[in-house]
């Protein structure tokens, strides 16, 4: 698959704001691990891996303004569409069943964690109803 | 003042608000009796199950009415204006998802039900719904 310019640099970002996530996480949890954090520097400690990810929506965002080929920008648009409401439709299964009393409560970060999964779903979509060419 | 605001819906704008406005008020109806029927009873196996997810539907269904709005949409303009309102509550919505979830693994803040992130993507819309209005206003006035 070719990547046009607008790709290569999501993928760059994607790529360099990965890397950071990792280091940021590793760090937070030796520190958190070993005591090293209290007071403010515990909240800081703790958002730090968070911005990263927080990156790459950005860079997502980024991407879909300087996609030049409308086509593949609308199949992103789709992709992401499919993948919010998946996420947010889970999101809300999940709340209920918690506030029932029928499943335990999850760290928050995990609506990104199936909004990423989501994209898988939106790339079957647009396959299934479009024949884009997407890994699906 | 408000006959005036719905004459400037486009016609899949006004279905859309119909349909969300129906399913608040199933929601409204719903929501209640299945809460206190879980506070108030025991019932056990898959019931409480169905209870929670039949609690979820109508805002399943309000996330499905966007999606079909968006589809129904012929307005480009609008459209553009919907999708980008989409994106910057999504991403926001995630945004704020992930800082407060890494405050709650590294047991700096509570954890809380997970539907409180959909109700900030929802109120997140509102909010930019109603700054579009108030600044078309402005720029009409």
């Amino acid at each position: 698959m070719r990547f046009n310019p607008a790709m290569k640099r999501y993928n760059w970002h994607v790529g360099w704001l990965s890397l950071l996530y990792a280091a940021f996480l590793l760090a937070a949890v030796y520190g958190f691990r070993h005591h090293l954090f209290s007071g403010p520097g515990a909240y800081v400690a703790a958002v730090l891996p968070a911005l990263p990810i927080i990156g790459i929506f950005g860079a997502m965002g980024r991407y879909l303004v300087e996609e030049q080929d409308e086509y593949v920008r609308m199949l992103m648009v789709r992709q992401s569409l499919w993948a919010s409401g998946f996420a947010l439709s889970l999101a809300t299964i999940w709340g209920f069943l918690e506030s029932f009393g029928l499943v335990g409560h999850i760290d928050a970060y995990y609506v990104a964690v199936v909004w990423f999964g989501g994209l898988g779903v939106g790339a079957c979509m647009n396959k299934l109803t479009l024949g884009a060419p997407v890994g699906c | 003042m408000f006959a005036a605001k719905w004459n400037d819906f486009t016609p899949a704008q006004r279905a859309h608000t119909r349909r969300v406005l129906w399913l608040l008020l199933i929601y409204a109806i719903v929501l209640p009796p299945l809460v206190w029927l879980r506070a108030t009873t025991s019932v056990a196996g898959y019931v409480p199950a169905a209870m929670a997810v039949v609690a979820s539907l109508p805002v399943l269904g309000i996330f499905a009415s966007w999606g079909r709005y968006l589809s129904d949409e012929n307005d480009e303009y609008h459209q553009a204006l919907t999708l980008r309102r989409i994106a910057i509550a999504t991403n926001a919505t995630m945004g704020a998802a992930v800082v407060w979830g890494f405050l709650q693994a590294f047991g700096v803040m509570p954890l809380f039900e997970a539907y409180w992130v959909p109700f900030v993507w929802v109120v997140m819309q509102g909010a930019f719904g109603c700054m579009a209005v108030f600044s078309r206003d402005r720029a009409g006035a």
